[in-house]
């Protein structure tokens, strides 16, 4: 209905008061009429009131045409960097391969990043309640584009390739969360109403992986094995079979590992000669690169990443990170048990870290940190460094791994690990039994895959969690007694570094099962 | 004061009407001419007063020079009487032809008419509760901001001063907090102009006539889904009936911060002891030895050779600031248009220096008859403000770093040039210097306001009249914001030079309103009708755009195109209403009075099945004084018993709330960005209108000549479908979502007494007012819901129903371990040493956890009661005013205290942190913890609230008018001075404060503090 003021007021014409009588009187509504057309609210009808933001899309009529739906797939992979920007935290800063250089002066981060790192964290330290929360809300614009294709009046084209790069979001968002927090609620439509938010609960892990497995599959056939040279970035075929086989890998289904990960090999991929180049910005996607979460630096269009700010040490004052005054977070820092596994000659120990720095003053200040991801970069701020989610040498260890569990250390188990070894202009290694075959492969993968994010998940996979307690407490013993950073003085507290085996699961975050008394909590906490 | 309701349209229709009744009756005694001048007790004359033969039916009315002349005998006596005076009878002498009135104000007269909302209303016609703010009985205050007028005026209306800030609008919050998600604050509605939540600095409290503050549904339902937390009707001045003039007011004065109001920290002296015996302390704990000499750091080893003692506070505050106000006005009131011009400017110097506000104000009301039927008016009003603003509240800003800023440093260096880094030394944090902060940072804000009301009436059929009104606000406004790269960084441990910093903004917004209104009133008899028919469409638009600039080559160059990199941002935002409304009085005989209001509105705010609310009203009256069975006793003047019923909304929630938008995450695909696009909210097309259901239950009553005048008012609101941000598991993929859930009650009595009395010549009155607000969630999304805002090192407040809203949560305090032994043998507090706080186990679980679940309601942040008291009176030239407000029964979170209480050694501390634990064997006063550890004494817990309860001297106005025969144009001298005394047991330096925002409220982290102001000045009319 639409009815401009002016007709309202000619309705007054009908009013009884109005209809009485008199010459005058008309000539005094017309008057009126006149007038509200010179005040000018030309057009107040029902549209009158209908107001959208004019800075943004309403996202009900939103998913309809290829160009809408292949935004809202960008915009997931977009979310993928805030999500790595802190994935660090709970897979790599919590085991023993880092620690932190200690901030004297700042003693306030006791809830939260200090607590992770010595495993004195509870249901209310606030990073696993980020976690949790930016997972589900990758989630939700999964589900939501997922669901929004059915209907969606784009090209099938893009439709499939929507859902295979969809699909393997969704089964690493899942496959990261059962292996974190154990069972948890599995959620693969929108939700409607606050109120249907209620009604789920946590489910099985079994029924988790069964999920991630199925959306690896579909992906797998709906994914192409690469894409046109504009498209580099998206999530191939190659990148569907490789979580396959970490996922298998996690599940000791081995054979089904080799089957996965050896279709991998058939993909053109390779490694790099040269350890280093695979870390250089400009160097990106190139054969050894499965899956990276793509940044760009040297502009300030809000998609870089800033690692190396947050890993370098305090107070470094631009020795590091090189402009004037620039400190670090001095977070993620290599524990010196960790610097001591290098074997002498290893090219990657330089590249994956430093052991110090020289300060401006020329000093020597023995902080090791992370230099992986430190490349000279114009804008301070705004590095250009990727973050590599799987790499080919992950391929060609896990396939080693697999093959030596189900067959023992076969040429073929040596030939892989060999492959990464030698690239690292280490010596190949022979002769081990199926055991220490099994441990060289591991410690391989701490040192090729450092500061990767894989550590506490390849521990969680080959250790019982008595087995991490006793190793952890061992490392954090270590750390108590000849801290990798200097502590100023100030002692641990009782309980640092003290691990229990209930902390193998993380919390389910407090304030979920505040909001929902009805979630259930993992044992321990 | 009496001269603010003479210029009302309806007073001039009386006083014509009666003319004309007199004119035709007057009788053809055998009488003289008897003629005069009537005369008000300053002398000006008073035009449109009657004069009346008693018992006669003859009459007449003054002129516009207050002449009259009319036919008497000796010995009849004149009854002459005007609105908002005592009436006089004088006995007419023989021989005596010429007779000079004089009339005395009445104390208050119910024939005033009170602006309410879309008109005005007889104030013995009002049904509903309506506080009229008197103008005259605030005396002059020296402030820059309307909201000041209001505070200690009205029962019901709670104004509070939450910081020192120049230009700063006061928070007002009529009848308690309503809503926990959508706003709380009233609407504002100047010359009929509902302008929006807040009136912002650009209103000039000279040019206000008279405030008004609608409270209850009845006369606040004709502002419907605006209406539920009050309205504040603002009408400017216009000039008398008659009268040519001009006025000048002129007022200097000086603003500074008496030392009572100051926090005491440690000296360089105390503040280096203190981290000796900290060093000290933590070794004989954890080492269970005496420490070495070398194991204390040189710079604190021997603490008395200290030689530099900064006090950070004392420092930044400006105790010379400058207050300046000049205001003029010319009225124009003869002829059949009448118009005022007013210019003012006033300045104001911070009580911290380096910020300060100053205003130019000019405005022109004009309006009159065209012919018979035709009635035109414009009021425009034109601002200019500039404010030099600093972002002092809070522990991470000016104020907070001034506090715990290493007092050992110096605030310049030898030569004379600031110091550039604070701190950062012996494990103190590093900070700028704030005086330099203050000097070299550039923080301005410019807003230039036009707001112009228009209004075109015609009176046709002899009892309908049309108005169209048309408003329009346009606000525009310019902040530029720079931070040297000389300065240390913003945050800890900063050190110099950083990188420079510019922000650009300007912001624009138009806000326009059209009103058809067409009002009918009738009088047959004793029935008396007043009907009223609109229509409203209101619409605002908002812009922004924004530039950042980082990395200058020279601190020189403040603009964007100087920086290094920029990065740019706009956006768009604007709402729409669109709203019919009717409203009908009836009375009959003056004593049973009815009044019923309905509007329908629709808002852009709402979901797409939810446009549309209903809100409608009843009231009735009562005047019992007029019955015939009551009893005629000489001291009850005027007694009316009045209640009402109705529905408002609130429909505070911003813009496109119901709407899930699309957002921006772009990503990279082969070295390109993409453009991706992601969901921003949960959307919920649902979402309605906050209704409120109100009932209020009134008494006026008048004594002994309205000498007396007291009124008593209950009031129950309950508020339904609160607009509430609610939290949702967020594996909906949201945290959170605006829902309609949840109820309030806020029920309560205010009580207000006004008493005028003359003691031969010394005129006395006061007025005092008493308001006891109690809130009451009622229902929340689930039965055992709780509603948590804030932070686990800040302060809680939780709502659960059954409590207040918004109570204070935390740990409960209950002592301080004083041995190892005691820490065994309380439940488990992980990492407890001797000298932590000891926390009460809510759970009883034996387990103290380190999170909200050992927490509970440690505070009350509502007053239990609000009192405001004016005391006035004049004798000869003489006059004085002064006024009281206060708040009992609360609590505050002195939440600065976590950092200045914070035993770190990172931070200074309080000066009573001397008194702190140290040993079993040095226990302190129990309220200071330990320096050896950091946790458990920081969080959120009862250590830190504080019963708040004060009274504010808030204004003392001392005048003098000098003579007439000295001086030919009435002249008045003043003295004021304002926020004078605080008395309360508060350790904080302002009982009013809050920085928590939305409801986190009672929460003191510390804000700009409130400065008192003496000014002298002087009015002259011309």
């Amino acid at each position: 209905m639409k009815l401009t003021l002016y007709q309202e007021l000619l309705h007054l014409e009908q009013l009884s008061v109005f209809k009485t009588k008199k010459r005058n009187m008309k000539k005094i509504l017309i008057y009126f009429q006149t007038l509200i057309l010179v005040v000018g609210l030309g057009s107040c009808g029902e549209d009158f009131l209908d107001k959208t933001d004019p800075t943004a899309l309403v996202s009900d009529t939103f998913y309809g045409t290829d160009q809408e739906v292949t935004q809202a797939v960008t915009g997931i992979y977009g979310m993928l960097r805030g999500y790595f920007n802190s994935h660090w935290q709970f897979t790599e800063f919590i085991s023993d391969n880092t620690t932190l250089h200690f901030n004297v002066g700042n003693r306030g981060q006791g809830p939260a990043l200090e607590a992770i790192e010595y495993w004195q964290y509870n249901a209310g330290t606030p990073n696993f309640a980020s976690l949790y929360n930016n997972t589900y809300s990758i989630m939700v614009n999964i589900n939501t584009t997922l669901e929004k294709l059915k209907t969606s009046t784009a090209s099938q084209a893009i439709k499939d390739r929507s859902e295979g790069e969809l699909k393997v979001m969704r089964a690493y968002l899942y496959f990261d969360l059962v292996r974190l927090f154990g069972d948890v609620i599995i959620v693969t439509e929108p939700i409607k109403t606050p109120a249907d938010a209620f009604q789920l609960q946590r489910s099985p892990s079994e029924a988790v992986y069964s999920l991630v497995l199925a959306d690896l599959s579909d992906a797998i056939n709906l994914l192409p094995p690469n894409y046109p040279a504009n498209q580099v970035g998206r999530i191939t075929k190659g990148a569907a079979l490789t979580m396959q086989g970490r996922v298998r890998l996690h599940r000791k289904e081995y054979p089904e590992v080799i089957n996965s990960l050896k279709q991998v090999l058939n993909l053109g991929y390779n490694l790099l000669p040269n350890y280093a180049d695979v870390f250089r910005p400009g160097n990106k996607n190139h054969k050894e690169s499965i899956w990276d979460v793509q940044y760009q630096g040297e502009n300030l269009f809000g998609v870089n990443s800033s690692f190396i700010y947050t890993f370098a040490p305090l107070a470094s004052q631009g020795a590091v990170i090189k402009f004037p005054g620039q400190d670090g977070g001095g977070w993620n820092t290599p524990s010196k048990e960790f610097i001591s596994l290098y074997e002498p000659g290893d090219v990657r120990k330089s590249v994956s870290l430093k052991e110090g720095y020289t300060s401006n003053s020329g000093a020597w200040v023995p902080v090791p940190f992370i230099n992986k991801y430190n490349n000279p970069h114009s804008i301070r701020g705004v590095t250009d460094d990727n973050w590599p989610i799987i790499r080919y040498s992950d391929v060609l260890l896990m396939l080693s791994e697999a093959i030596n569990e189900t067959s023992g250390p076969t040429s073929e188990a040596y030939e892989y690990l060999n492959l990464v070894r030698v690239r690292a202009t280490l010596s190949p290694l022979n002769g081990l039994d199926k055991n220490q075959f099994r441990m060289a492969v591991l410690k391989e993968r701490r040192i090729e895959l450092a500061f990767e994010n894989h550590r506490w998940f390849d521990l969680k996979r080959t250790l019982s969690p008595s087995e991490i307690k006793t190793l952890l407490n061992a490392y954090g013993k270590k750390e108590r007694e000849d801290p990798t950073t200097s502590r100023g003085g100030i002692p641990f507290s009782q309980e640092d570094y003290t691990f229990e085996e209930y902390q193998v699961l993380f919390p389910i975050p407090a304030d979920q099962i505040r909001i929902n008394p009805a979630t259930t909590q993992n044992p321990g906490y | 004061m009496k001269e603010q309701f003479q210029t009302k349209v309806k007073t001039r229709l009386i006083g014509l009407m009666l003319l004309m009744l007199f004119t035709t009756l007057t009788a053809l005694a055998q009488s003289a001419n008897v003629s005069g001048t009537v005369k008000d007790e300053t002398g000006e004359s008073v035009p449109g007063a009657t004069v009346v033969v008693k018992g006669t039916q003859t009459g007449t009315v003054t002129d516009l020079d207050g002449n009259f002349s009319i036919k008497a005998a000796p010995g009849d006596i004149l009854v002459v009487s005007f609105i908002g005076y005592s009436a006089r009878e004088i006995t007419v002498q023989s021989g005596q032809t010429v007779y000079d009135i004089s009339l005395e104000d009445s104390m208050s007269d119910l024939s005033e008419v009170v602006v309410v909302g879309y008109g005005s209303q007889r104030k013995a016609d009002i049904t509903s509760a309506v506080s009229v703010i008197n103008m005259d009985a605030i005396g002059n205050v020296p402030t820059t901001n309307v909201s000041r007028l209001l505070q200690g005026q009205a029962a019901g209306v709670e104004v509070r001063q939450q910081s020192g800030r120049p230009g700063e609008e006061m928070q007002i919050r009529i009848r308690g907090i309503g809503s926990l998600g959508a706003g709380s604050q009233p609407l504002y509605v100047v010359d009929g102009f509902p302008i929006g939540n807040s009136l912002g600095q650009n209103v000039n409290p000279a040019d206000i006539e008279t405030i008004t503050v609608l409270k209850d549904a009845a006369s606040t339902s004709i502002y419907g889904a605006r209406g539920s937390n009050g309205v504040v009707l603002i009408t400017t001045k216009n000039a008398k009936e008659g009268k040519v003039g001009l006025e000048v007011i002129v007022n200097q004065g000086v603003t500074n911060l008496p030392d009572n109001r100051r926090t005491k920290m440690m000296n360089g002296v105390e503040f280096a002891t203190f981290k000796n015996e900290s060093f000290v302390d933590r070794i004989r704990y954890f080492s269970k030895r005496e420490p070495l000499i070398e194991e204390i750091p040189l710079e604190f080893r021997f603490p008395e050779q200290t030689a530099i003692s900064t006090d950070w506070f004392n420092e930044i505050l400006n105790q010379n600031a400058k207050f300046q106000n000049v205001n003029a006005t010319l009225t124009a009131g003869k002829g059949d248009i009448r118009s005022l011009v007013s210019v003012g400017y006033v300045n104001q110097e911070g009580a911290i220096i380096k910020t300060d506000f100053d205003r130019f104000n000019v405005r022109a009301n004009v309006d009159g008859k065209i012919n018979e039927f035709l009635t035109m008016g414009v009021n425009l009003s034109a601002s200019h403000s500039r404010e030099n603003f600093a972002p002092t509240d809070g522990r991470s800003a000016i104020i907070g770093r001034a506090l715990w800023a290493d007092p050992r440093y110096p605030v310049y260096k030898e030569d004379g040039t600031f110091n550039p880094y604070i701190g950062g030394t012996g494990g103190v944090f590093g900070t700028a210097n704030v005086v330099q902060e203050l000097y070299e940072t550039t923080r301005d804000l410019n807003t230039n306001n036009l707001m112009s009301n228009a209004f075109l009436e015609v009176s046709f059929l002899k009892n309908f009249k049309f108005r169209t009104v048309l408003n329009a606000n346009l606000t525009g406004s310019k902040q530029k914001e720079f931070r040297p790269s000389t300065l240390a960084g913003g945050g800890f441990n900063q050190p110099p030079p950083r990188e420079a910093t510019l922000m650009e903004r300007t912001v624009e917004t138009m806000n326009i309103s059209a009103d058809q209104l067409l009002s009918y009133s009738k009088t047959i008899q004793k029935h008396r009708i007043d009907a009223l028919l609109g229509f409203s469409a209101q619409e605002e638009n908002t812009s922004f755009l924004q530039g950042n600039g980082n990395e200058f080559a020279s601190d020189k160059t403040k603009s964007l195109n100087a920086a290094v990199r920029t990065t740019s941002t706009s956006g768009e935002f604007g709402w729409s209403l669109l709203a019919y409304f009717a409203r009908a009085n009836y009375a009959y005989n003056d004593k049973y009075l009815f009044s019923a209001t309905f509007r329908r509105e629709g808002s852009s705010r709402f979901g797409a099945n939810n446009k549309y609310g209903n809100f409608p009203a009843f009231s009735a009256g009562w005047r019992l004084s007029e019955e015939n069975f009551f009893p005629k006793t000489s001291w009850i003047t005027d007694l009316k018993l009045r209640g009402s019923y109705g529905i408002t909304g609130n429909n505070a929630i911003g813009n496109y709330s119901s709407q899930s938008v699309m957002r921006a995450s772009n990503y990279v695909f082969a070295g390109k960005i993409a453009t991706g696009q992601i969901l921003s909210n949960f959307s919920n097309s649902f979402l309605g209108w906050e209704q409120s259901q109100q009932t209020d239950i009134g008494l006026d009553l008048s004594l002994f000549e309205n000498k007396v005048i007291l009124t008593a008012e209950y009031y129950n609101r309950i508020t339904n479908n609160m607009l509430l941000s609610v939290e949702m598991p967020s594996v909906s993929g949201f945290t959170q979502s605006l829902d309609n859930v949840g109820k309030v009650k806020n029920i309560g009595l205010e009580l207000g007494i006004d008493f005028r009395t003359k003691v031969s010549r010394v005129n006395l009155r006061t007025n005092l007012n008493l308001t006891f607000n109690r809130n009451e969630v009622l229902e929340l999304r689930g039965g055992a819901d709780a509603i948590w805002s804030g932070s686990f090192y800040g302060s809680y407040n939780v709502s659960k129903v059954g409590r207040p809203m918004a109570m204070l949560y935390g740990y409960k305090m209950m002592g301080i371990f004083q041995t190892d032994e005691e820490v065994k043998n309380w439940p488990t507090q992980d990492g407890a040493i001797p000298g932590t706080y000891k926390y009460f186990d809510a759970t009883g679980d034996g387990v103290i956890s380190y999170d909200q679940r050992d927490m509970i309601e440690i505070g009350n942040p509502h007053p239990a009661m609000l009192l405001g008291w004016t005391l006035g009176g004049d004798v000869g030239g003489f006059d004085f005013n002064i006024l009281f407000t206060g708040a009992f029964n609360y609590d505050m979170m002195r939440n600065i205290e976590a950092t200045t209480m914070n035993m770190d050694g990172v931070f200074n501390i309080l000066q009573s942190g001397v008194n702190r634990f140290r040993s079993a064997d040095m226990p302190g006063d129990g309220r200071g913890a330990t320096s050896n550890t950091w946790k458990w004494q920081r969080e959120s817990n009862s250590r830190y609230v504080y019963d708040a309860s004060h009274v504010w001297l808030r204004n003392i106005t001392l005048g003098y008018s000098l003579p007439l025969n000295v001086i030919k144009f009435k002249t008045r001298l003043f003295f004021s001075g304002e926020n004078l005394f605080l008395f309360t047991d508060y350790p904080g330096t302002n009982p009013d404060v809050s920085t928590g925002g939305g409801i986190n409220i009672g929460r003191d982290d510390e804000a700009y503090p409130v400065p008192r102001t003496f000014t002298l000045g002087a009015t002259i009319s011309f």
